[in-house]
């Protein structure tokens, strides 16, 4: 059992198993050797942590993602949708919590769930304008309109006519 | 817009600040922003990754966030993934893209020619335009000229390895806006999309093939170039599944018309075009579908290789493999030249021709086969694995056809090997199995026969021995070459007939086992033995062999008529050369055949001298033969069947791999521990038992041990196990293991099978040595006749030893000698050593029971004499040195003078420390004048020894623990003045004991020790020298014993015992001297001073004065024992 602390003081219990789909645990478990010491995760909430959690015990026992394994590149081509039943239930969160997990996702280095994060705010973005974009990702429009109007033709290409 | 039309198109490739165009022409590569730097409320990273799984058309506004965003759509990352993807199973990329572009360029030429100029999407990819740019060109062909220019980059010659960091997003480009084109067409209903995606001129299959493929990975998730890319995609499937049907339709019409390079494009295009999704390439196995060979099943039966009496023949199906082969010839070549070699039809074609016919055909066979019995069930799976073995080769012999597509050999193994591998489980269990009961019904039949044979058998000669000829050895080798020329017969494992000879002469794999059988069973001495009690009939001898052997089926009709080792050795001359085109494998039966026959009428030959000479040999009663070679033999050939049946699987890969050769080892193992704990150790234990039920007195004869002999012979045999397990280990089995491999089972198990037989000789050595030993007391017992040291004064002296003696050395002799040759060196000696060491008893205790008279002495020296030179002859140097000890001791009763008696008895070194004076002393009691003599002789021996070393004969006296004689010693009594020291003791002294807390430093330590076997006392010495703080070690030195010192000794031994010692141990010095003496011996434990040193307490026990002055005396006796002069300080 692995005892993690999140950044609002909570601490959470957990199989040394499902703990160990992070990457960043499974690395710290490793240097550290066992001790009962608690992990702290000063940039985790414990809501953030506990949906994340819920992700690592449903794919508990699944091969950890290797860096580059033709095998899986085969697999995922050969599958038609993106994100599997489970995870797209999983993911239907609020846009505040979607960003938050993609964040711990990455911080934690559970490369699964960081892209299954990733794909649904890239299907959120699907048919967006700029505008709308700008205030998902809570960005500011630093182009003049030349700029603007020039970077619009140079991507004409893309654009699906 | 000034600044804009300043813009030149290199520029649109960077950031949109001015800075950017000092970059490289090329280099579109940014400095990337840090990792974790935010963009709005996300990474860097994070940002990347989102792009990476965006749709295209998302990215132009994706692009239009920020300045930063714009960056970060531009990231080479973020175009390497989709890069790859297509690039990834489309080898022909380069080549479609190019195609396709001269294709739209052509096209776009056409159409500007009769078409008025439009802003259309085509239009800016025109020659006219395409290489060049111009910053006065209009506005809004912008974005063409870009993908104009990023073709031009990626098609000139000079650009063919791409600068990596650049490329990926122009090349993407490119790739988008050639593929795009193609779009629309597959809008257009399913069966016209074809038409539309590749008009008049239709392009080649193969490009026909690569573009379809390549558009069906460009509309995929993981690109997701056009919004509608899910629906694009299905229809491209569609668009895929009726071409490839039209390819099939295409390749059947080729198939029909003989058309193999209409065939072969067929098949490339379509090869090209499946993207192995859907298991399993259509085209190859509507090809193979169409293959007769896997429907014609019904002209095969696997129960045709069954004969007519439950045999296996495998005749039938070596007809069948032929066939399967033929057909895997003709198709396979076929495929080979046809399919594309990355396709490899041809092992999935053998891999369902295996599964699909050759197993079918198998199935019924082994199932017949189980039901009939599991042994017939082992052969035939052994068989047939054999057969389908065939394929392989052709499978290598057909991929040649076509170098680029041949098969690694594995690959093909593997085809077989796949197909048995549901066999294989049931058939390594029941292996193993059949081969457990097979031992045991062996023993139990061994077991059996040893219990029915009658208790006493009659003293028929019906058994040759290794004893019985005059040389053992030669007779081991002969069986051994014999043994070693069997093992070499290969074993059949495909049954088969031979056409040729017109009739079965039975199935082949009964017969080569019949023939190892009997040419094994002809190694057995005890055939021999049954052949030279018969010697009317040697060529029935001969004839029972070959008859048996080869042509056992009356299908001639005269063979049991005795026919002549030359006929049947032409007739089978003839088979072989008749039966020569069947098949390697029935000419390998022939040859078995042929050898098997010439190795028994070889072995015949070699024996037969051997066996007549045992003919003539004397017989002994009771004798039961415990082992048997025919048992061994049985057991090792079992064994070797299975063991090559086994070995036909021995290539298995992986898992089975691993218990195929557990297997093999299992099987010899198993061997070993039938043949060495079922047989072996049962058969000696029995003998053992024999032996120890053995009462000389209750046989008549007494030249020989009945059991001994029957255990020699038995391990002889044994003997001959042990080198036949060792050459079917070396011929069989060191190719499977490695024999250095001392924790490999086998090799375990096989030094535990050498131990066991070990363990048996040596244990029936012993208990054939109690039996030997008593049988020779017996006969001296029995054969010394009252008075045969004491004759009558006027009995005629004949100087040559008893019949006693002459008697027991013959037995012994001749035991000695049936042992030579049948064990190892160090055995051979163990035992004449253990007969040395228990004669002398003996004889010792012979001699103490007889009276001896001057003359007898003469007597006695002579026996002592003869027994020397037996032993002599033993070359055994430690027991002859006892037995000349022991003629010299025979001069004692031929000493006339008592006082030279006595010097004799006192003088120690004249028996070499063999016997002391009180064992001499005894021996001279012995004789018929003692009563005269005896109080002379201890008069001069106490007078030799001063006062008080008498005592030295008071030691106990060395009576042979067997004994029933005993002494009287009363008279010794007498000479005990004070209690003695015994002669083993141990004695220490230190100085140097009080200290505080610390262990006190000894300034002087002196150890002696006596013992009984020795003349001398070591000593040692350590001495500290004053100003070191530790001793120094001198070398022990030797004091000799003399009268001087054993008095010491004795004196500081009752000074011990008779002053205290404190108490509690080491809590004072008492005496004051600061040293301490610790004396060891059997009665006595004497220590003061604690075992390391005193400390500061009080001793409830103090000395006396008296006390003290013995202790001084007793530490100066010490000293002057080990020859120390001066004080201890």
């Amino acid at each position: 059992m692995v005892l993690l602390v999140t950044s609002d003081n909570e601490q959470f219990v957990v199989d040394k198993e499902v703990a160990e789909r992070s990457v960043l645990i499974k690395n710290m478990l490793e240097d550290v050797g066992e001790s009962d010491q608690p992990i702290p995760l000063p940039n985790v909430s414990s809501s953030v942590l506990k949906k994340v959690l819920e992700y690592c015990e449903h794919h508990r026992g699944e091969p950890l993602p290797t860096a580059d394994s033709e095998q899986n590149q085969d697999d995922s081509r050969k599958r038609t949708t993106d994100i599997n039943e489970w995870d797209q239930k999983f993911i239907t969160v609020d846009q505040e919590m979607l960003f938050e997990i993609i964040l711990a996702a990455n911080y934690l280095d559970i490369k699964p769930l960081l892209d299954v994060g990733c794909k649904t705010v890239a299907n959120m973005i699907k048919g967006k304008t700029p505008e709308e974009i700008r205030k998902l990702f809570n960005i500011v429009n630093d182009f003049t309109p030349e700029e603007e109007a020039q970077i619009k033709k140079e991507n004409e290409w893309a654009e699906d006519r | 817009m000034d600044k804009f039309a300043a813009l030149e198109p290199v520029k649109l490739y960077n950031a949109p600040t001015p800075v950017s165009s000092k970059f490289p022409r090329f280099s579109i590569h940014h400095k990337p922003p840090a990792p974790f730097q935010l963009v709005g409320r996300l990474p860097v990273d994070i940002h990347i990754l989102i792009l990476t799984y965006a749709a295209i058309p998302d990215i132009p506004s994706l692009s239009r966030i920020s300045r930063a965003y714009s960056n970060l759509c531009k990231d080479e990352r973020v175009w390497e993934a989709r890069w790859l993807h297509l690039a990834s199973g489309n080898t022909h990329l380069a080549s479609v893209l190019d195609d396709l572009e001269n294709r739209t360029k052509t096209q776009n030429a056409v159409r500007k020619s009769s078409l008025p100029p439009t802003l259309s999407l085509d239009g800016a990819a025109d020659d006219d335009f395409g290489d060049f740019t111009s910053v006065n060109a209009p506005p809004d062909e912008m974005g063409d000229f870009v993908g104009a220019f990023s073709t031009a980059v990626i098609t000139s010659p000079t650009n063919t390895s791409f600068t990596p960091q650049s490329a990926f997003r122009t090349r993407y480009i490119r790739a988008h806006n050639l593929l795009k084109t193609l779009i629309p067409a597959l809008s257009s209903p399913t069966y016209t999309v074809l038409t539309a995606l590749f008009p008049a001129p239709e392009p080649s299959l193969s490009h026909q093939a690569h573009t379809l493929r390549l558009l069906s990975t460009f509309l995929s998730h993981k690109v997701k170039p056009v919004r509608a890319w899910e629906k694009l995609s299905a229809a491209i499937r569609a668009a895929s599944d009726r071409f490839d049907d039209g390819l099939l339709t295409a390749f059947d019409t080729c198939d029909s018309k003989n058309d193999e390079e209409g065939m072969k494009q067929a098949a490339q295009a379509s090869w090209d075009v499946w993207d192995g999704s859907s298991g399993h390439w259509e085209l190859a196995r509507a090809w193979a579908d169409k293959r007769e060979i896997f429907y014609d099943q019904t002209k095969w039966h696997g129960l045709d290789n069954f004969t007519n009496n439950e045999q296996l023949d495998f005749d039938a199906m070596d007809a069948f493999m032929s066939h399967v082969l033929d057909a895997l010839r003709e198709h396979g070549t076929r495929a080979v030249r046809v399919f594309p070699p990355e396709a490899n039809v041809l092992l999935s074609f053998s891999d369902r021709l295996a599964n699909e016919v050759v197993a079918e055909y198998l199935s019924p066979l082994l199932d017949r086969a189980r039901e009939a019995s599991t042994e017939l069930f082992l052969k035939a799976i052994a068989a047939s694995f054999k057969e389908s073995w065939r394929m392989v080769d052709v499978i290598l012999e057909v991929s040649k056809a076509r170098p680029e597509a041949e098969v690694s050999r594995t690959r093909a193994e593997d085809v077989i090997f796949k197909m048995f591998e549901s066999n294989m489980d049931e058939y390594l269990d029941e292996e193993v199995e059949v081969l457990k009961q097979a031992f045991e019904v062996t023993c139990r039949t061994w077991e059996k026969t040893l219990s029915d044979r009658p208790a006493i058998p009659t003293s028929a000669p019906d058994q040759a021995r290794f004893l019985g000829s005059h040389n053992p050895a030669q007779v081991k080798r002969t069986v051994l070459a014999s043994f070693t020329d069997v093992l070499l017969l290969p074993v059949t494992i495909v049954p088969k007939t031979t056409v040729a000879v017109g009739k079965a002469f039975g199935a082949a794999l009964t017969t080569g086992g019949n023939a190892a059988v009997q040419g094994i069973s002809m190694l057995n001495p005890q055939r021999w033995g049954a052949t030279s009690a018969t010697p009317n009939d040697k060529n029935g001898y001969i004839s029972s062999t070959s008859g048996s052997t080869l042509f056992e089926i009356g299908d001639d009709g005269d063979d049991d008529e005795s026919p002549t080792f030359e006929k049947s050795h032409k007739r089978l001359q003839s088979s072989v050369t008749s039966t020569a085109s069947i098949s390697t494998v029935a000419t390998t039966t022939q040859s078995t055949s042929n050898r098997s026959l010439s190795v028994s009428s070889a072995s015949t030959r070699a024996t037969t001298p051997v066996a007549s000479a045992s003919a003539s040999q004397i017989t002994f009663d009771k004798f039961d033969l415990l082992l048997s070679l025919d048992t061994a033999l049985e057991l090792i050939h079992a064994d070797r069947e299975s063991l090559k049946r086994v070995e036909t699987f021995a290539g298995y890969p992986g898992h089975y791999g691993h218990r195929v050769r557990d297997t093999i080892e299992e099987i010899f193992v198993l061997c070993l521990q039938a043949l060495g704990e079922r047989h072996i150790k049962v058969g000696f234990e029995r003998a053992i038992e024999q032996m120890r039920a053995y009462r000389p007195a209750d046989h008549e004869e007494t030249s020989s041990v009945a059991p001994l002999m029957q255990f020699f012979e038995l391990v002889h045999v044994g003997d001959t196990m042990q080198s036949m397990v060792q050459v079917y280990f070396d011929k069989e089995l060191s190719s499977h293991i490695d024999r250095t491999d001392f924790l490999n089972s086998v090799v375990r198990e096989k030094k535990r099978f050498e131990d066991t037989l070990d363990d048996s000789v040596a244990g029936g050595l012993n208990a054939g040595t109690d039996a030997l030993m008593s049988q020779v007391e017996h006969i001296i017992l029995k054969l010394t006749k009252p008075r045969e040291y004491y004759p009558a004064d006027d009995a005629a002296m004949d100087l040559g030893p008893s019949q006693g003696c002459t008697e027991s050395i013959k037995c012994l002799q001749m035991h000695c000698q049936l042992l030579k040759g049948s064990t190892s060196k160090e055995v051979l000696e163990v035992f004449y050593q253990e007969i040395g060491l228990r004669l002398i008893a003996i004889l010792q205790k012979h001699i103490k029971r007889q009276i001896i008279s001057l003359n007898g002495g003469f007597q006695v020296i002579a026996d002592l004499n003869a027994y020397h030179a037996f032993i002599t002859s033993l070359k055994i140097p430690t027991i002859i040195s006892d037995f000349s000890y022991l003629k010299m001791l025979g001069h004692v009763y031929v000493v006339e003078d008592a006082k030279d008696l006595a010097q004799i008895v006192r003088d120690v070194t004249r028996y070499g420390g063999a016997y002391r004076p009180e064992d001499i002393y005894e021996f001279i009691q012995r004789r018929s004048d003692w009563k005269k003599i005896e109080k002379t002789v201890d008069k001069a021996i106490v007078v030799g020894h001063k006062s008080s070393a008498a005592a030295s004969i008071q030691i106990e006296l060395c009576v042979p623990a067997a004994s029933s004689i005993s002494f009287s010693n009363h008279h010794l009594d007498t000479y005990i003045l004070a209690d003695m020291a015994p002669t083993e003791f141990s004695l220490r002294l230190q100085h140097g004991i009080t200290g505080g807390f610390a262990p006190p430093t000894p300034n002087a330590v002196f150890t002696v020790t006596g013992a009984p076997s020795l003349s001398f006392l070591q000593v040692t010495t350590s001495l500290r020298p004053s100003g070191t703080p530790s001793l120094q070690d001198a070398l022990p030195k030797e004091v000799v014993v003399d009268d001087n010192n054993r008095k010491l000794v004795d004196e500081l031994y009752n000074i011990l015992k008779s002053i205290p010692t404190e108490s509690p141990p080491g809590s004072e010095d008492i005496y004051g001297l600061d040293t301490s003496i610790a004396f060891g011996s059997e009665d006595l434990q004497w220590m003061n001073g604690g075992p390391s040193g005193c400390g500061g307490g009080t001793s409830e026990v103090q000395a006396t004065d008296g006390d003290k002055t013995k202790f001084r005396r007793a530490v100066d006796i010490v000293k002057e024992l080990v020859g120390h002069e001066g004080d201890l300080h």
